[in-house]
């Protein structure tokens, strides 16, 4: 339980303390350690869960099992990474004039506490305060994509604010119903609202409450994951936000809404005895499909690293609805690679957009020639992100495809393989004219601040191994959160 | 007692489609959440469960006295013309809003809810906010309604977990309101930033972000 405390108070006293410096230096030193400590923390818990199973407490309002800690670990590395960039980032920033100093206080305060509600969401047992989590996580990143306050960047954030409010508001209507249910078995007590009470009772909930409640729930987690045809916001909100901020809501924000999805279908999947997957396996197709026509025709760089986003949740939430050990498994692997790749590509494209002052992909070419380092790790990030072998992403996508057809779902698979395929052509066509060619002459020859290399070290060193294979120690994690939303198993 | 309310919910969001004024529609919104805090106390009076009493003063603090001050202070001092903005015409706007409510009504007698021997008469209005809440989402131009049309969908949602789960756990409740109480200062926080980016509060001029 000190851990805990240890996991919760880390993010909300380095955002305190690096409003209130004074230095810019040190308030930038400070909220890494911060990110650090988070992130140590949160490896202890992942290690306590993996090693001495689920961890509850204070009064059941804490339930950190396997799945739990998996998202936890995400959100402490990538936010550890994102930390370690902003540091760059947000310096060439300042240096440009793009942002005052109490803006960057403002920044690092709101980043923290951006971090804190993710792992608020992912630590808790009561699907109310699940929802409270995610509709805090909305409030504190809408102010984050805001940040740069330009037309642009507010009307993301207003879209950003009020559909993602509208649809959680739904999602709340969803977990309604399904308390009303567990109420009607579990009795009126508070517990009735505890993931792992309805789970253990989820056979005897009334399934046609369920139903709709899940319904509810998967259109609201939905919209905050991004599933087509809730998305609308995400490629805005996505694009107009800082950077690091865009990495860290396509890496792992997503993750957590999805995480929120999966844990009330775990319940609703029992209850209605399977007949839940087929929605997911319906969103997840949807969304992957949609993006293709807007991924042809992109402009902009960080947009059409959010639709690229939206096809993987898509994939994600596919593999889920697959299910089976197989599905489960791919759809965790993929989750994990996905969210080192595409936080690895956001990291290279924001240095890149920093270096040719635009986003527009049509005025960037010859990265490799003016940026060599960053131009080959974007190549890398995007031959990952797009599923080119011998990258983490390929083994997922094939584990998701092998788990269709194991589980005679051939055409979900051969429809996945094709729209794979045309996303991979679509993307490699502007990616190859970006980095490839003669530089702009405007572009000098240099490359960025040190603190924002260091940080593509650690994804990318993910992104490279687990294309070549799953470390054991990955390997068990990801079959232990399978099996939590295999029921029962914990 | 239990109609009475249900008829003041109801008036009060068709009321919504009646107004001239912006501060107007402030003002319906803490009239619905000081009867839903009447509600609250209904219900505890009705089960005897108390955190029910605690529901209802928390209500009436943050719901009545607390976001409506904060829009208000915001619709003020953005000095924004306060007229409202429809796509349709005030008589349209009404017509589908009850029609909206008529179908609320026959959603509500199909709906078999558990529970509900104390509630029943808060269900089909509880819906019927959400429709309507919904509704005036898009309907109107002005991103402040936008974020009436949300407080008027959470209002229906507050009326089903009052009358129908007699609340949520407490500690739930608490996150809940909390939850409200910050997004009313984050709309604030953004509609005073577009308000001076783009000299107006029309969603209209927010049409940049395509494809």
């Amino acid at each position: 339980m000190v851990l805990v405390a240890v996991l919760f108070l880390a993010p909300l006293i380095t955002g305190l303390f690096a409003w209130v410096a004074q230095s810019q230096r040190f308030t930038e030193k400070l909220q890494a350690v911060g990110a650090l400590a988070t992130l140590a923390a949160a490896g202890k818990i992942a290690s306590a869960v993996y090693y001495g199973g689920a961890i509850n407490g204070w009064h059941d309002i804490i339930y950190i099992d396997a799945l739990s800690a998996f998202n936890i670990f995400l959100i402490a590395l990538i936010g550890f990474a994102a930390s370690l960039y902003s540091i760059g980032y947000m310096r060439h920033e300042l240096a440009e004039g793009e942002i005052s100093f109490s803006q960057l206080r403002f920044y690092y305060l709101f980043y923290h506490l951006f971090i804190f509600t993710m792992l608020t969401v992912s630590a808790v047992n009561s699907l109310g305060l699940l929802w409270v989590g995610i509709e805090l996580t909305t409030l504190v990143s809408a102010l984050l994509v805001a940040f740069y306050g330009k037309n642009n960047a507010l009307e993301a954030a207003w879209k950003y604010l009020i559909m993602g409010s509208v649809g959680i508001a739904f999602a709340l209507l969803g977990i309604i119903f399904v308390y009303l249910s567990g109420i009607q078995t579990l009795g009126q007590q508070h517990a009735a609202l505890n993931w792992t009470e309805l789970l253990a009772a989820a056979k005897f909930l009334n399934p046609s409450w369920i139903k709709i409640g899940f319904i509810f729930i998967l259109i609201g987690f939905g919209t905050k994951a991004g599933l087509a045809p809730m998305h609308f916001w995400l490629p805005d909100a996505h694009s107009q936000a800082p950077t690091p901020i865009s990495a860290v809501l396509s890496g792992v924000l997503l993750n957590t809404a999805l995480y929120g999805l999966f844990r009330v279908y775990a319940i609703a999947n029992t209850t209605l005895n399977g007949e839940a997957a087929q929605y997911l396996i319906f969103f997840g197709l949807f969304s992957i499909a949609i993006t293709v026509p807007f991924i042809m025709i992109q402009h902009d760089l960080k947009r059409m690293l959010a639709y690229s986003s939206v096809e993987h949740m898509g994939i994600i939430t596919l593999s889920v609805g697959i299910g089976g050990t197989l599905g489960l498994y791919g759809a965790f692997l993929h989750m994990f690679n996905h969210s080192m790749a595409k936080s690895l590509l956001f990291f290279a494209a924001g240095t890149i957009c920093q270096k040719y002052h635009t986003k527009q992909m049509g005025r960037i070419t010859g990265i490799l020639k003016s940026m060599p380092v960053t131009g080959t790790i974007f190549l890398i990030a995007a031959f990952a992100i797009t599923g080119a072998p011998p990258f983490n992403i390929f083994l997922s996508e094939i584990t998701i495809m092998m788990a269709g057809f194991k589980s005679n779902q051939t055409i979900v698979s051969v429809i996945l393989i094709v729209l794979i395929t045309i996303i991979f052509a679509g993307m490699m066509h502007y990616i190859i004219k970006m980095v490839f060619g003669e530089s702009g002459n405007k572009v000098e020859r240099i490359e960025t601040s040190n603190w924002s290399t260091v940080a593509l070290i650690i994804p990318l060193i993910l992104v490279v191994i687990c294309g070549w294979y799953v470390p054991p120690l990955l390997d068990n994690t990801i079959y232990k959160v399978s099996t939590v939303l295999q029921g029962g198993v914990r | 007692m239990d109609a009475l309310v249900s008829a003041g919910l109801l008036f009060s969001t068709l009321w919504l489609f009646k107004i001239r004024k912006i501060t107007d529609a402030v003002g319906i919104i803490a009239f619905q959440s000081a009867l839903l805090a009447l509600v609250a106390a209904i219900m505890w009076y009705k089960t005897g469960i108390e955190h029910l009493l605690v529901a209802a003063a928390l209500t009436f603090a943050i719901k009545t006295i607390l976001i409506p001050s904060i829009l208000y202070y915001t619709i003020n001092r953005t000095n924004d013309k306060q007229a409202v903005e429809r796509l349709s015409s005030p008589h349209v706007s009404l017509l589908l809003a009850i029609l909206l409510m008529a179908a609320g009504y026959y959603v509500a007698t199909d709906l078999r809810l558990p529970g509900t021997q104390h509630g029943e008469h808060y269900i089909a209005s509880s819906i019927i906010l959400i429709f309507l809440g919904t509704f005036t989402m898009i309907e109107h131009k002005k991103a402040i309604m936008q974020a009436i049309g949300l407080i008027v969908i959470e209002n229906g949602i507050f009326l089903i977990t009052e009358s129908v789960t007699y609340g949520m756990p407490l500690v739930v409740e608490l996150g809940i309101l909390f939850d409200l109480l910050v997004s009313a200062v984050v709309i604030a926080v953004l509609a005073f930033r577009i308000h001076s980016s783009f000299d107006s509060l029309n969603t209209d001029k927010m049409q940049n972000l395509r494809g």
